[in-house]
């Protein structure tokens, strides 16, 4: 089982999820078995405002552990990615990056705003 | 998590069989620029479905949001949107995205819009106009004839308003093609900036060409749904 461990920049509990790779998809947003997917299936909520289709940056995650792990980003999502705030040499989009290996440990930091909640709601 | 706002359903104007505008009443006016997305809520089948509908209106007209969008076949959103009464309220978050145009770029820039993707060009090239530097502006608008180029009339008088700017429909079969043909074979002027939007993989084919092409990788903006 892979092990997706989540903390909070809000200051919410982490939470731990273990869970098998290959019964991805687990819901419909985001690409199969990408964090996104992970984090929704399992009660976490993960901003995704265009609906995990790549098109913004409100699932910026940056991934503290196992990022060699996760499948590798691509242009679109680098492109998005060079437009979030708070963006770390681990930032990834948590729609995009997929867990495929059954045995990856990987942990996630979710920042608190996105660059769009800024805008539109003065942080 | 994000605030929920709410719209109601004013008018509707069919554009064709499978296309149409959606004009929302908000009781407060949003913050937007030009190039953004509202993400809707839509209860759809005992769950909240989230869908994202570019703002097809101009942030000047910040209390009715117009949105353009296709009836997808098997497509639980847009059969619910399509499928809404006069007065029927629709829940959203935003605006979000990072496709946005609040100036005109101080060089030559092309708008390639492909169907419904003129949804956020349409501010965006209504803000370049606004802001215009001189330097020349042009839409590609892709569709499968020349009828169905959206907003058609509204470009043309564009057209005849601002003498930097001209339109051409292109089809969108042809679209890689005849991007090739101005933007790459034809000069070696790489100043150019792009803002593309369409549904599928022209977008990122048209980005890989551009690009390759010796553009810099900022120049070319694109928003593919």
């Amino acid at each position: 089982m892979a092990k997706l461990r989540v903390q909070f920049e809000s200051g919410e509990p982490e939470r731990v999820i273990e869970f098998d790779p290959r019964r991805a998809p687990f819901q419909h947003d985001g690409r199969p078995g990408s964090i996104l997917d992970v984090l929704l299936a399992h009660g976490v909520h993960l901003e995704h405002a265009c609906g995990g289709n790549c098109a913004c940056t409100t699932c910026h995650v940056v991934v503290k552990k196992g990022i060699e792990r996760l499948s590798e980003s691509e242009d679109a999502e680098d492109d998005l990615l060079d437009k979030a705030p708070g963006l770390t040499p681990t930032s990834r989009l948590g729609c995009q990056a997929v867990i495929e290996d059954p045995d990856a440990e990987i942990v996630v930091w979710i920042p608190k705003y996105t660059i769009n909640q800024i805008s539109a709601h003065g942080g | 998590m994000a605030v929920e706002l709410e719209g109601r359903l004013e008018d509707v104007v069919d554009h064709g069989a499978d296309t149409r505008s959606l004009f929302l009443g908000l009781p407060v006016p949003l913050d937007f620029r030009p190039g953004q997305f509202i993400s809707c809520q839509l209860p759809v089948g005992g769950e909240t479905l989230i869908r994202p509908y570019s703002i097809a209106s101009s942030p000047e007209e910040s209390t009715r949001l117009e949105l353009l969008l296709n009836l997808v076949p098997g497509g639980p959103g847009s059969h619910h949107l399509f499928g809404l009464p006069r007065r029927a309220s629709v829940h959203f978050t935003g605006p979000w995205g990072t496709f946005v145009l609040e100036r005109a770029p101080a060089a030559e820039t092309v708008f390639i819009a492909d169907g419904t993707g003129i949804a956020p060009i349409r501010p965006m090239l209504r803000r370049a106009l606004a802001t215009a530097t001189g330097h020349r502006l042009q839409l590609l608008a892709a569709a499968a004839t020349p009828a169905r180029v959206l907003y058609r009339a509204e470009l043309d008088a564009l057209m005849r308003d601002h003498r930097d700017f001209g339109w051409d429909h292109v089809a969108s079969d042809a679209l890689e093609d005849e991007v090739t043909r101005r933007y790459v074979a034809r000069d070696a002027d790489r100043s150019r900036r792009f803002f593309i939007c369409g549904v599928g993989a022209i977008v990122p084919t048209l980005r890989d060409l551009l690009r390759r092409a010796g553009y810099e990788r900022r120049a070319v903006q694109y928003e593919k749904w």
